[in-house]
C-alpha cells in the first residue's frame, strides 16, 4: 500500500514522451530524465515555478481522455461528448493537483527503466517497467512502476500507470462507478468539480 | 482487545452480505465503521505521535528500529517459506536473520541485503493463498488497518505463535515492542494521508481497491474479472467518432481486439 502511494508522484514526474523518442522506451526514459533533471534544480524557493515547468513537460506525454475511459469503465459509453470532455478535464485537475504536490520527495529518486518492453494489442499497446529507488528511505526493495502506454499519429502517449500492481487509474472505477449510479455521469462531474475546487481552496 | 474485535469481525462475516459496491467486500459496513474508528485513532494518537517520534529521533536510530522488527519478520517468513515448500528462499530469510542477528548487532543493522540475500517476507497469509486460499474478502482490521479475512486470520494466529516470545521475556515487553514497530512504521508513512485525501473522492474506497490490486499482484493473483474484461475494451471505449485521440482504433485490427 505504501509503495503504491510513494509513487504517485511519478505518475506526472517521470512517465512522458520526448519529441525525439519513437519507442515507447525511449519516451519513458528521456521524460524520467528530464524530470529528475528539472527536480535537481529545486533549492527550496523555486518550488513553485520548478513544479509549474514539470506539469507542462508532462502533462502532454498523458492522453487523459484514454485514461478517464478507463477510469470511468463502462460508463463512458453513456456519456455525451461533451460530458467526456468536462470528466477528462475535471480528472486531469484531480491527479495533476495531486501528485504534482508530492513530487519534490522524489529528488533524488534512482529510475530503472526496463528494455524489454510488452507488447499487446498488436504492437498498439506497449508497457514499460521501471524499478524506482528512493535513496535514504527505509524502504529496501525498489518499488515496481509499470506504464501502459499506446501508439497514436503523435507518437506514444501513456494512458495508465501501475505502482506495484495498483493502478493510479482503475483504483477510481468503484468510487466513479458508485457516484454515477446515484447521481449520474453529471453527478460524478459535480463531485469532481467540487473536489477539485475544495483542494484548490485549502 | 484487537484480538477480540479481530474474531468479532470473523463472526460477522456470515451477517451483512446485502449488495456489496465491490464484489471483494461483503463486510463494506463493518469495515467502513472500523475505517472510521481507524481514522479518528490515527488523527488523535498515532499520528501525532510518529510526528513527534520523528522529531525527537533521527534516521538512523528509526532505520534501526524498523531493521529489528524486520529481522524478527524474517523469522516468521522462514516459517512460511518452508510451509510453502519453497526452500530456498527459505533458507535466504534463515541466512538473512543469522548474519542479521550476529554481524548486525542484534538485527539493528541490515547487512544482508548488501551482501545480496534479498528480503522476501513471506506471511501466514501468503502461506493460505499458496495452498488455494486465493480470493479472500476484504477486511479493515482495528488500529492494523487494510487487510482480507485471510491475511487477518494469518495475523491472529502467528501472533499467538510470537517468535519475539524466545526475545522478549514478559508480556509488558512484547507489548512495549509492538508498540514501538506501529510508531516507527508510522512514522515511515507520514504524509500518505495528505496523499489520499487529496486524491480520492471516497478515501475508504481509494484506500479499499488500492490494497486489494496490490495485494492481488503480490500474491500473483489475476485481477478482479470484471475489471479485466473492461480493460481489453479500452479501445472499443474510446473509439468514439468525436474523440480524435483513438485514430489507431479505427484499422481492421480494432475490430479484432473486441470479442462478442
Amino acid at each position: 500500500m505504501k509503495k503504491l502511494f510513494a509513487c504517485f508522484a511519478l505518475l506526472f514526474g517521470l512517465s512522458s514522451v520526448a519529441h525525439a523518442a519513437d519507442t515507447p522506451v525511449d519516451l519513458v526514459r528521456d521524460t524520467s530524465r528530464q524530470a529528475l533533471e528539472m527536480l535537481s534544480k529545486d533549492n527550496g524557493k523555486n518550488s513553485a515555478k520548478v513544479r509549474e515547468q514539470l506539469i507542462s513537460m508532462v502533462t502532454p506525454k498523458f492522453d487523459f481522455q484514454r485514461m478517464t475511459a478507463l477510469a470511468v469503465g463502462k460508463d463512458w459509453r453513456a456519456a455525451t461528448p461533451a460530458q467526456k470532455q468536462q470528466l477528462a478535464k475535471e480528472f486531469e485537475t484531480l491527479l495533476v493537483g495531486t501528485y504534482s504536490a508530492t513530487m519534490t520527495r522524489f529528488k533524488n529518486a534512482q529510475i530503472d527503466i526496463k528494455p524489454n518492453v510488452l507488447l499487446n494489442n498488436e504492437g498498439r499497446e506497449a508497457v514499460v517497467k521501471s524499478e524506482v529507488t528512493l535513496p535514504g528511505s527505509a524502504e529496501k526493495k525498489p518499488i515496481n512502476v509499470d506504464y501502459t502506454l499506446y501508439k497514436t499519429p503523435q507518437g506514444w502517449k501513456v494512458f495508465n500507470v501501475t505502482v506495484e500492481g495498483g493502478s493510479l487509474v482503475t483504483i477510481y472505477r468503484n468510487q466513479f462507478g458508485e457516484q454515477v449510479r446515484k447521481s449520474g455521469i453529471d453527478g460524478l462531474i459535480k463531485s469532481l468539480q467540487d473536489k477539485n475546487s475544495g483542494a484548490k481552496a485549502a | 482487545m484487537k484480538r477480540l474485535l479481530v474474531v468479532g469481525g470473523c463472526l460477522l462475516l456470515t451477517a451483512c452480505a446485502s449488495a456489496p459496491s465491490h464484489p471483494q467486500d461483503p463486510l463494506e459496513p463493518l469495515n467502513r465503521a472500523v475505517y472510521r474508528f481507524n481514522d479518528t485513532a490515527d488523527k488523535a494518537v498515532l499520528k501525532p505521535v510518529a510526528q513527534a517520534y520523528q522529531k525527537v529521533t533521527p534516521q538512523p536510530v528509526r532505520t534501526g528500529v524498523g531493521n529489528f522488527f524486520d529481522n524478527l519478520r524474517d523469522v516468521y517468513s522462514a516459517a512460511n517459506h518452508t510451509l510453502q515448500g519453497k526452500a530456498e528462499l527459505a533458507l535466504t530469510d534463515v541466512l538473512r536473520v543469522s548474519f542479521n542477528s550476529t554481524f548486525g548487532l542484534f538485527g539493528l543493522i541490515d547487512i544482508a541485503t548488501p551482501m545480496g540475500l534479498k528480503s522476501n517476507k513471506a506471511t501466514l497469509g501468503d502461506t493460505f493463498a499458496h495452498y488455494g486460499w486465493q480470493n479472500s474478502s476484504y477486511l479493515v482490521l482495528p488500529l492494523l488497518g487494510p487487510s482480507t479475512v485471510r491475511d487477518g486470520s494469518g495475523i491472529l494466529i502467528s501472533n499467538s505463535l510470537e517468535p519475539a516470545t524466545g526475545v522478549f521475556q514478559t508480556h509488558t515487553q512484547a507489548t512495549t515492542a509492538r508498540v514501538l514497530d506501529a510508531v516507527n512504521t508510522r512514522e515511515r508513512l507520514l504524509g500518505l494521508e495528505t496523499v489520499v485525501e487529496g486524491a480520492a473522492l471516497d478515501n475508504y474506497s481509494y484506500v479499499r481497491d488500492g490494497f486489494l490490486q496490490m495485494r492481488a499482484h503480490q500474491l500473483g493473483l489475476p485481477q478482479d474479472k470484471r475489471q479485466q474484461e473492461e480493460d481489453l475494451n479500452i479501445d472499443e471505449l474510446v473509439d468514439d467518432p468525436q474523440d480524435a485521440s483513438a485514430p489507431a482504433a479505427n484499422d481492421a485490427s480494432g475490430a479484432a481486439v473486441s470479442p462478442p
